[in-house]
């Protein structure tokens, strides 16, 4: 069995605050192995941010602090590097690209001296060296006449280009880990289709591994092998993508399952999780999904009167089972590879606390999509004739 | 390999823009018609075309900008004047003939035996500023580098080369022409060196303008206008060397309160304030008191005490710039601080700080003025216009308006034109001003 690349064990970060710690992530645990894409899937402020940004320890100290866990990269705890050895693990080993294209390159510098930065720091090489370099990433993203565009300045690109670029400059110095924040959501949604594809086929050549961090399930579709699902500072559910599709087991991800259009689904309105998304500093007790959870409100409706609690929520009174509101849950193995934080899923009690570590790559490949869609083509033509 | 297999296809594809704009990674792969070599063999990096569009940074736009400006072009004008004249002040105005015949025939050059070592080296560096400016051949890295190395070497040549007198008799030549053993003289535009006291015509001394002394005469008997072309000197260099020390304190200083913010930033303020409650005019006042006059103490002293401004600038800049995702993405990348600090942060937030700087050489000449004119700034044989004001009220003459006026309005004019350029490039580097055309 191979090594892990990446292992997040019990990760813990606080920001302090005048008014108090706030905790935005919790006991978090992940594994990434060699060549996989895992997702990192959730609401704006669940934490997944700053999970990924702990990886660098990009988080800034004071007010965030990093409580306890550890983070293993190759062998080496992250948090126990001093700031040099980190410098030299940023960008050589770990790289990251951000969800702004359009803020991420530097305004006052052409693309081919910012990534040429980043090269000759990383790789040891002279300037003329690293100019062929860039350029060579720059034709590897798909960057039309990268030569001449290696003296363009940014302003002068569009925003899918600069997130070429960004990805360009990311990959110059062959990183092992590609941590990926939001990539497409400032981006249109061909622009997004495009990127992703480009992620997928530099992901094939290199054999690198990326952490996906989106809200978006589609792109979670498309590229994730493995998914992990975090909801107010915890991961709630872990699994392998198909699975996950499959069969979600937490509330919140049936939740957002549902809050998906489908195709040739015929609804006036989509469902939506009901309530709205904790405030960090005040998390509800117990299970923190227990105000949104429509599972708990079902069973607490015919549960004995001594298991069921009143509380109010966004204004209104809800009667909630009494554990989810004192009992904080923690993802255990319920299933063979399927992880999962609640207590109403069956056999949640007898289920194992175990690593989440998934060595699972998808079936799907590009390489199939694209003689799927050659044959489509075909028929297409065919149909046409 | 993976990568140059990858290479060869993005290489036919390149050409068809249309292809890798719509298609991206998933651009059609074309057959293996080209062979590999084609671009290991092509060199891979060469200079801008000369035919690409102008590109510039957005600094060299805002330069740009700013002297498209009628009031910045007006400032500019003044500065190159006195540019011009600190220059080429012994030039323009010397007692030294430029060339003369002696009696017997033979030809002296007294001019060019007096020269400085100073007065070659700014001569020549002008001359390579101004051709390398004008060629427009080096970039502006190469540029510096070669002004910096011309400087060195013509400063070395220059103290081999010139042997100036150790004394000096100003009236020597006037005295040997007079005695009509020089036959034939040629003299500059103005034939009085700064110092010349007119020790054979002491009748000329404290004159009012006239044909023989342009601008007058001091209580001394210097001939006024050659005295304040010789004073451009000490009028630049104190306001550039003052405001290049407060400027290089300021930025760093408030680069590194900006940029780690918290506890440093509040330490770093409160010593910032100590330093703006110290009263400048009067702390100069006890430095010159106790080490004597000296140019170049004053202006170390005006630089320790007035970064504060600049300081407080860039840590302000500092401060909205340390969450922007570009510098956020270099601190991903493994930048050292450095770097990151004054590569990639400094030239997006100096702007303000190049706008108070023209204010600050203002400012700093406002303040030699000053001293000079209550008799603490320079030594009395240094040309000041500071020291020519204090020669109109002093020497119990009553007011001689001449000796006021002119080195007046030379003061006014300098602070004016630096504070014109300011003005200018502020309005050229605020974002709410950009929206013209």
């Amino acid at each position: 069995m191979a090594q892990p690349l990446l292992e997040i064990k019990n990760l813990n970060v606080a920001f302090e605050t005048s008014r108090g710690d706030i905790r935005p992530v919790r006991d978090a645990s992940l594994t990434i192995y060699p060549g996989q894409t895992v997702a990192l899937v959730g609401e704006s402020g669940c934490g997944k941010s700053v999970t990924a940004m702990s990886i660098l320890r990009l988080i800034p100290s004071p007010p965030g602090k990093v409580l306890g866990g550890q983070i293993n990269f190759s062998g080496r705890d992250l948090l126990a590097l001093s700031e040099k050895e980190m410098r030299s693990v940023r960008g050589k080993d770990i790289a990251m690209i951000f969800q702004e294209p359009m803020t991420s390159l530097n305004p006052v510098y052409t693309i081919g001296d910012q990534i040429v930065e980043a090269i000759t720091l990383h790789q040891g090489v002279g300037s003329r060296k690293a100019y062929e370099i860039a350029e060579q990433s720059l034709r590897d993203v798909g960057i039309a006449d990268p030569h001449r565009r290696l003296h363009s300045y940014p302003h002068e690109m569009s925003g899918g280009m600069r997130q070429r670029v960004m990805i360009a400059m990311a990959l110059s110095c062959q990183p092992k880990l590609l941590i990926a924040d939001e990539p497409t959501t400032a981006l249109d949604v061909t622009i997004q289709a495009q990127i992703l594809e480009l992620l997928r086929k530099l992901q094939r050549e290199r054999g690198m591994a990326i952490l996906l961090i989106t809200h978006d399930l589609g792109v979670v579709a498309e590229n994730a092998d493995v998914v992990a699902v975090m909801y107010a500072s915890r991961i709630v559910e872990v699994a392998t993508v198909e699975r996950l599709f499959d069969k979600p087991m937490h509330p919140y991800t049936e939740g957002l399952f549902r809050s998906v259009p489908k195709l040739g689904a015929d609804v006036q309105r989509l469902d939506t999780i009901a309530g709205t998304v904790p405030n960090p500093a005040r998390f509800p007790s117990g299970c923190k999904f227990h105000p949104r959870c429509h599972r708990s409100h079902q069973l607490a409706a015919s549960a004995p009167a001594e298991q069921v609690v009143e509380i109010a929520s966004s204004g209104q009174k809800l009667k909630v089972l009494k554990r989810c509101t004192v009992d904080e849950p923690i993802a255990r193995e319920i299933e063979p590879k399927h992880w999962a934080a609640c207590h109403q899923i069956t056999g949640y009690d007898s289920a194992a606390l175990t690593m989440t570590s998934l060595m699972h790559k998808r079936e799907v490949n590009a390489n199939v999509i694209e003689s799927d869609s050659r044959d489509a083509g075909k028929v297409i033509q065919e149909a046409v004739t | 390999m993976k990568g140059e297999a990858a290479s060869t296809n993005m290489s036919q594809s390149a050409t068809d823009f249309e292809a890798m704009v719509a298609g991206g990674a998933a651009a059609p792969v074309a057959a293996a018609g080209e062979p590999q070599e084609r671009f290991v063999s092509e060199p891979s990096y060469m200079p801008p075309q000369p035919d690409e569009p102008v590109r510039r940074t957005l600094l060299m736009q805002a330069f740009v900008d700013t002297f498209t400006r009628r009031g910045a072009r007006l400032g500019a004008a003044w500065i190159a004047i006195v540019v011009f004249f600190a220059v080429f002040a012994p030039f323009l105005a010397s007692s030294f003939p430029v060339a003369m015949q002696m009696r017997d025939g033979r030809w002296l050059f007294p001019l060019f035996r007096n020269l400085y070592p100073i007065d070659v080296v700014l001569v020549a560096v002008f001359f390579s500023v101004l051709g390398i400016a004008l060629s427009r051949r080096l970039g502006l890295g190469a540029s510096v580098m070669a002004v910096v190395a011309m400087s060195a070497l013509v400063t070395l040549l220059a103290f081999w080369l010139t042997n100036p007198p150790k004394n000096i008799v100003y009236e020597e030549y006037r005295v040997q022409q007079a005695a009509g053993e020089i036959t034939r003289a040629y003299h500059t535009l103005i034939p009085y060196s700064a110092n010349d006291r007119m020790n054979d015509r002491p009748e000329d001394r404290l004159q009012a303008p006239s044909r023989v002394h342009w601008l007058g005469t001091t209580i001394f008997g210097e001939d006024m206008l050659s005295r304040m072309i010789h004073a451009c000197r000490v009028a630049l260099t104190i306001g550039l060397i003052a405001t290049g020390i407060s400027a290089l304190i300021g930025i760093i200083v408030g680069g590194v309160m900006g940029y780690f913010a918290g506890t440093i930033d509040l330490m770093g303020m409160r010593i910032l304030e100590i330093i703006q409650s110290i009263p400048r005019l009067i702390l100069l006042l006890i430095i010159t008191a106790s080490f004597g006059r000296s140019i170049y103490l004053m202006m170390i002293v005006i630089g320790l005490v007035s970064w504060t401004g600049d300081a407080r600038f860039i840590r302000a800049e500092f401060l909205k710039l340390r969450k922007q995702d570009f510098v956020q993405a270099g601190i991903a990348a493994g930048l050292p601080l450095r770097s990151i600090l004054f590569k990639h942060m400094l030239p997006n937030g100096i702007a303000p700080v190049l706008v108070d700087a023209s204010f600050g050489i203002a400012g700093a000449i406002l303040l030699e003025s000053t001293l000079s004119f209550l008799g603490l700034g320079l030594a009395p044989e240094d040309p000041s216009w500071g020291q020519l004001l204090n020669q109109a009220r002093s020497g119990g003459t009553g007011f001689n308006w001449w000796i006021a006026t002119f080195p007046g309005m030379a003061i006014f004019l300098t602070v004016f034109a630096y504070i014109l350029i300011g003005e200018a490039m502020r309005d050229a580097l605020d974002p709410k001003l950009l929206k013209r055309d």
